[in-house]
């Protein structure tokens, strides 16, 4: 403890000093001023766009479903939100069913993508809800059958042959396939049942016969690419883009589907040759959101950039649409907007 | 041979052979799982920081002006020959063996992925010498010295850039009304009665602050012009930091010093501000991150100077930034291959992108920081309080005691519940039911809070269990009130033990994933976020988010270098509540 004389003596500086301060603040106060909307910098986000270089557009996005279709929606977001700095938007991998079920048709998201196309008792709980939307086609994918690269003895496979492998009555062993093929146990790797990719392949090739459940099943491309580049037996299918980011990794099949083997690659499933496993990727957007200026003019962006060949092809690995199909899913859009905003 | 026999049986000889067993079996478990973290920490740290592709003259270029200097400023600390032999024969003794086993491993059993002989001895024997010469280093006085400011100079830097973030959510025009008519007067008018032992300024000090903090909010609807947010900064935080700072110099008896230690710091964040403003760096967040590190660093500075002792420890910041800037010249000027690392500026400062080059965690970091702000402030206040009840004001039988032992097993059972049920609380309750909304950062912390608050009160209980009845009779005794007892008694002796649990609980909030996937929170965002209330990211999300993509870039690169980024924070984040533990320790 310090005696008290001095502690007299320093309360008075610092009062002198503390006036001092006051008054350089207050000066500066003077000087420097802001005013402050309703909102405040810290408010709600919406509504006051300042600052944004004369941007009109401004508000929230949000944007939820399947995984397959989420690295080409936020390589879409990317730019958008870079062009125009008030838009926030989110975007969240969910699964097709998980998407629709939990936000889009309770009508917390403005956007649901799906890697198929929405199914009866999906559209029954939007209905419920009083959920409009329009169905968009986001682009092509080819899913694609890999095996390891060691397998030098096979190179393709009938869709009838592919069926005897995934069939939920599923043969053991590769020589049951095809005779020529070696007397080995099949390891399938797969995509799980919640995945638009699993519900996709049994309506492009199963059908009735339903698919085995003797297999690995995976959410995760990653997970099927490890399995199958660990056994020289093994086989999977999973989206396109995995395979065009990773070539060497994995030997994707030939599909023969009656007029001779076809490789999946972007023009092979653009042409229409690569079937039945070329699939078309959707998005919905909600007809009330499309009423919002700023979700009309995320999704004109959206459609256009469906034919961007470098950002849909290059950076993602997806089959753009063609001219005619931008034309068309443009005009249905148009439409829909006119209607919502009407 | 026979007596010998008869003598062991006698005496009834105990086989030493399982005890010694045992010791190598428990020896061994505790390595293997440590060894096996480590061995993938080193790993991600490799992907990270691009070391794969670091040239061995790169290594040695670094090595030779970061890592030796800062080993001879470890080593002249310590003063201690011994320790020198020591070290100098771990480094070179070191460098043989590494260089021989890898070269044994890669010819005889497997080729070693993506690890030099060299990063290997980097790793293996390297840091952990330099961490035990940090240890011994920082024992003498210079080394303690170069550690206080360092450690003041990074924390500084850390605890500004929190404080930022959290400016980009709360509102600093609230705050600044909050300030000058809360918590200004009341500081003010605490210190006053404290100094003067007026006791009736010290009881006002509250109400007064309370009644300010009312007003700040009733005014902000009112109030329609403000200073700008550098001036909101600059009066409610610099200058405030800056006279504690001065008044801490000041009470040694050095005017001058004051004047320096408040001033200098304080002209250095204002320019640096408005400096920051104009060349497109956030000005405020600049402003704040100078005057949290200049202040204290300033303080520690000049303490030393006018102690006198270890002054040369004062230079080891310099070491450091001229070792990095030597390195930098050397690489530049020789033209050393260097590696590219993904954890570099850009990816702590940009968006996510479909790019792995261009690839940024920004917007999830601030989510991160922000949720486990506020899952901080509610699960500590929470656990305290329920705690403090459980074990200081129920009693121990009767219908009560019977409800609190019900009480109690449950919040042992709710630690067991998993968090994705935690998740689907925080849908129906906090998104659903009280309309706080899907994925919001509000949402998320209560959620989040919920999650770790079991584990929160049974530390918490712990650590005031621990607290001697001996301590409360002797209060009981002086006369004191139950209240005044837990306030000045029990709750400052369990301190230190409630900040270790609430450490814990906390470092796993940061990491859940399952409950944020279940309240609807984003994978990917582009912004940070404005508001309690606007949708977010967090870092475990976007990790995962990046985990699933088909580039390998991403699945290595740019996951690595979140995982490093998530750990630095979780680090930062302990090391601060370690720190704030120890002081209550040395308090005590």
């Amino acid at each position: 403890m310090a005696p008290s004389q001095n502690l007299e003596a320093e309360g008075i500086t610092r009062r002198r000093s503390l006036a001092a301060l006051a008054g350089a603040g207050a000066l500066a106060l003077a000087g420097c001023t802001q005013s402050s909307g309703d909102g405040g910098s810290g408010g709600d986000g919406s509504g006051d766009g300042s600052g944004d270089g004369g941007d009109s557009l401004s508000g929230s996005i949000n944007i939820a479903g399947s995984s397959t279709v989420f690295p080409l929606m936020s390589a879409v977001m990317e730019d958008f939100a870079e062009e125009h700095p008030g838009i926030d938007p989110t975007i969240s991998s969910t699964g097709s069913g998980g998407g629709f079920s939990n936000y889009f048709c309770v009508g917390e998201t403005d956007f649901n993508n799906a890697s198929r196309p929405i199914q009866p008792e999906e559209e029954q709980l939007c209905a419920d809800n009083g959920v409009e939307y329009i169905e968009l086609i986001a682009a092509t994918d080819a899913l694609t059958v890999v095996v390891n690269p060691e397998a030098d003895w096979i190179d393709s496979l009938t869709v009838e042959e592919l069926a005897t492998i995934w069939e939920s009555d599923a043969v053991e062993t590769w020589d049951e396939v095809r005779n020529e093929f070696p007397n080995e146990e099949i390891e399938r790797y797969g995509a799980a049942d919640t995945s638009g990719t699993y519900d996709y392949f049994i309506e492009s090739v199963l059908g009735e016969r339903g698919h085995t459940s003797d297999y690995q099943a995976t959410e995760q491309d990653n997970n099927i690419a490890t399995g199958v580049a660990g056994s020289e037996y093994a086989i999977g299918y999973f989206g396109f883009a995995y395979y065009f980011q990773n070539p060497d990794q994995l030997k994707a099949l030939g599909i023969d589907s009656g007029d001779g083997p076809v490789e999946p690659s972007l023009e092979t499933a653009s042409n229409g040759e690569y079937t039945p496993l070329s699939r078309p990727l959707f998005t919905y957007p909600s007809m009330e959101s499309l009423g919002n200026e700023h979700v009309a003019e995320f999704a004109r962006y959206f459609v256009e950039q469906t034919t961007n060949e470098d950002l849909v092809a290059g950076d993602v690995g997806y089959v753009p649409a063609t001219e005619e199909t931008q034309e068309e899913q443009s005009q249905k859009l148009e439409d829909a907007i006119e209607q919502a905003q009407g | 041979m026979a007596t010998d026999d008869s003598n062991a049986a006698g005496f009834g000889e105990v086989s030493r052979v399982r005890g010694i067993a045992f010791e190598y079996l428990s020896l061994g478990a505790s390595v293997a799982g440590l060894v096996a973290l480590g061995v993938l920490l080193v790993y991600v740290a490799i992907d990270a920081f691009d070391l794969a592709n670091a040239s061995p003259e790169w290594l040695l270029t670094y090595f030779l002006t970061l890592v030796v200097p800062f080993l001879l400023f470890c080593l002249y600390s310590a003063g201690d020959p011994a320790v020198t032999r020591r070290v100098a024969g771990v480094l070179g003794g070191g460098l043989v063996v590494v260089a021989a086993a890898f070269a044994a491993i890669e010819a005889f059993v497997v080729t070693i992925p993506r690890l030099s002989w060299q990063l290997a001895y980097l790793f293996v024997v390297v840091a952990p010498t330099t961490a035990y010469l940090a240890y011994v280093g920082s024992r003498g006085r210079v080394g303690a010295v170069g550690f206080g400011l360092l450690g003041r100079l990074v924390g500084g830097v850390a605890i500004g850039l929190a404080v930022g973030t959290l400016f980009l959510v709360f509102d600093e025009l609230v705050w600044f009304l909050a300030y000058t008519l809360g918590v200004l007067p009341a500081a003010a008018l605490y210190a006053y009665g404290s100094r003067r032992a007026a006791n009736r300024a010290v009881t006002a000090a509250i109400p007064v602050g309370l009644v300010g903090l009312v007003a700040a909010v009733f005014l902000r609807g009112v109030v329609g012009t403000y200073p700008s947010d550098l001036i909101i900064y600059l009066w409610t935080l610099a200058v405030p930091i800056a006279a504690v700072g001065a008044f801490l110099v000041d009470a040694r008896g050095s005017r001058v010093g004051a004047a320096v230690v408040g001033g200098v710091p304080l002209a250095l964040a204002t320019a640096g501000g408005f400096l920051a403003g104009s060349v497109g760096l956030p000005g405020p967040t600049t402003l704040i991150v100078i005057a949290l590190t200049g202040v204290p660093t300033a303080v520690y500075v000049h303490r030393v100077i006018d102690g006198g002792d270890g002054v040369v420890g004062l230079g080891l910041p310099l070491l450091i930034g001229g070792g990095v800037l030597v390195g930098a010249l050397v690489v530049e000027a020789w033209g050393v291959p260097a590696p590219d690392p993904w954890l570099d500026p850009g990816y702590v400062t940009e968006a996510p992108s479909r790019t792995a080059a261009e690839a940024g965690l920004y917007p999830a970091i601030v989510g991160s920081v922000i949720i486990i702000a506020l899952v901080a402030v509610l699960s500590f206040v929470l656990g305290v309080g329920t705690s403090v009840f459980l074990e200081e004001y129920t009693a121990g039988s009767g219908v009560v005691g019977s409800l609190t032992r019900l009480l109690q097993i449950n919040i042992a059972n709710l630690a067991a519940i998993p968090s994705v049920v935690y998740g689907l609380l925080g849908l129906g309750l906090f998104a659903n039911l009280l309309g706080f909304g899907y994925g919001t950062a509000v949402t998320a912390s209560l959620t989040l809070s919920l999650l770790i608050l079991p584990i929160t009160i049974i530390s918490a209980q712990e650590a005031i269990r621990s607290v001697p009845d001996d301590l409360r009779r002797g209060s009981d005794a002086m006369g004191a009130t139950r209240w005044q007892t837990t306030k000045n008694v029990v709750l400052p002796e369990a301190f230190p033990g409630i900040l270790t649990g609430t450490i814990l609980a906390l470092g796993r909030a940061i990491g859940e994933t399952a409950p944020l996937i279940m309240i609807g929170a984003a994978t990917t965002v582009f912004s940070a976020p404005t508001s309690l209330f606007s949708r977010f990211s967090a870092m475990p999300m976007q990790i995962y988010a990046w985990a699933g993509f088909p580039q390998a870039d991403f699945r290595y690169g740019v996951v690595a270098a979140g995982v490093i980024t998530l750990l630095i924070i979780l680090v930062g984040m302990n090391g601060t509540a370690i720190l704030l533990r120890n002081r209550a320790e040395r308090g005590n």
